[in-house]
């Protein structure tokens, strides 16, 4: 691995300065580093400068009545130990235990995940199905952008040089699921995976999709299809045919296409029937 | 880019640490600078939890955190971990279940398994023991003897 400066600015303001001092292109974030350490380590990145986020002050988790406000330098696995987490959004509680494995959770972050936005991550999709917002802090100030809105692609995103993910907002506790395929059920790459959540004000359904590039996406149509609060087989049918049509599904070295869009019908009925029973 | 001197303490024994370069994994740090080969080096990629630790009390894998990250923090690898009763525990459990076949995993699973203890997670039963347990890996498939040390040290759950 090639040599980097290493540091730990105490304050979000100190962070977001040393982002701005650094070498253009060459700074890299580390939040609890599992998925960067990798990239360092094949050589696939070689920052000249890494900003650790360990010393700032957003290890945080804030119920606000039915709204739940994630810093983003919260370990996953004290988000997955929150007792209220698994009851009031059980899509989200599955979701993170669909990352790595208990001892990779003790050090990756919400945060982490989201910046690094690898197309195959676990938590974007079940993030866009909650309707989620992104909290930036840069040196102009906050600005907030929906995790459809900043997530642009396969490892893009819409933050600027200089700032950094301060929390997550989920703005209502949903009724959710999150079921996915892969080889080996803990820590492992999701090959396809549905997250599905029913928002109690809106009365409607969300569903997104991940496990392919470029990037997790909500399908609208599928949304549509499944109509009421308790859509029948016929319309779970239709809106796994609507994901099936309007995915830009692929092949990859994990698994074919076709094998992809099989996959789609029986992960959406098992997740709308989860959240039809509650959750999980 | 100047290496740093930090500040650990390694089962129980407070170590400084001179010329840190900020690459250094906590797993370097233990084998080579500190000689605690019980640590074992797998994948290097957080995908066997053969290199499992407990940093402040929480299993970690020592391939994917640098040591200065860990600056200050309270370590406990498999040479230290018998010094507290749930490791020792842990520890009985697997001599008592046979849970060793080549030996290479077992620290990683100790340590993962302390941590669980240690942290008091729900017991949700047989199967959130087995995906808690997931980040593990034996090369041997030695997972029958394992999961009966694991089930034995969380009531309830049930062997199978």
């Amino acid at each position: 691995m090639a040599d980097f400066e290493l540091v730990a600015p105490a304050t979000p303001e100190e962070a977001i300065a040393s982002l701005r001092t650094g070498p253009p292109g060459a700074v890299a974030v580390l939040g609890g580093g599992t998925d960067l350490l990798f990239d360092l380590e094949e050589g696939r990145s070689a920052p000249e400068r890494v900003v650790s986020l360990r010393r700032l002050p957003w290890r945080t988790l804030e119920w606000n009545g039915n709204a739940l406000t994630i810093g983003s330098t919260l370990p996953l696995r004290t988000l997955e130990n929150d007792p209220l987490l698994r009851a009031r959004i059980p899509g989200l509680h599955s979701a993170v235990r669909a990352v790595g494995s208990v001892a990779l959770r003790q050090r990756a972050t919400l945060g982490g995940n989201l910046g690094r936005s690898a197309p195959a991550s676990d938590l974007v999709p079940m993030l866009l199905a909650l309707d989620a917002e992104v909290l930036l802090l840069g040196p102009a100030g906050e600005r907030r952008l929906t995790v459809d809105g900043f997530v642009q692609g396969s490892r893009r995103t819409a933050l600027g040089p200089a700032e950094l993910i301060r929390a997550v907002r989920i703005p209502e506790a949903r009724p959710s699921a999150y079921h996915w395929q892969r080889v080996r059920p803990f820590h492992d790459i999701s090959h396809m995976a549905v997250a599905v959540a029913f928002s109690p004000s809106a009365r409607a359904w969300r569903v997104a999709v991940a496990g392919f590039p470029p990037r997790p996406l909500r399908v609208p149509e599928a949304e549509a299809a499944l109509g009421s609060a308790r859509p029948d087989a016929d319309a779970v049918h239709r809106a796994a045919e609507e994901i099936a049509r309007r995915a830009p599904i692929v092949a990859d070295h994990r698994a074919s296409e076709e094998y992809r869009r099989q996959l789609v019908r029986p992960l959406l009925e098992r997740a709308v029937d989860a959240t039809v029973r509650g959750g999980r | 880019m100047t290496p740093v001197a930090i500040r650990l303490t390694v089962n129980g024994r407070p170590e400084s640490l001179v010329d840190v370069p900020s690459g250094e994994r906590l797993l370097d740090t233990l084998r080579w600078r500190l000689s605690l080969k019980g640590t074992k080096e797998g994948c290097r990629t957080g995908g066997c939890g053969a290199c499992t630790v407990l940093v402040d009390g929480r299993s970690t894998l020592s391939c994917l955190t640098l040591a200065r990250e860990v600056e200050g923090s309270e370590i406990t690898t498999i040479e230290g971990v018998g010094r507290d009763g749930t490791g020792a525990r842990v520890q009985e459990a697997f001599r008592a279940a046979g849970a060793v076949q080549c030996g290479y995993c077992t620290p990683g699973f100790v340590m993962a398994l302390t941590g669980l203890l240690k942290e008091r997670a729900r017991a949700d039963g047989f199967d959130a023991l087995l995906e808690d347990l997931g980040g593990n890996l034996c090369r041997c498939t030695g997972y029958a003897a394992i999961v009966r040390a694991a089930a034995a040290l969380r009531p309830g759950t049930g062997a199978p």
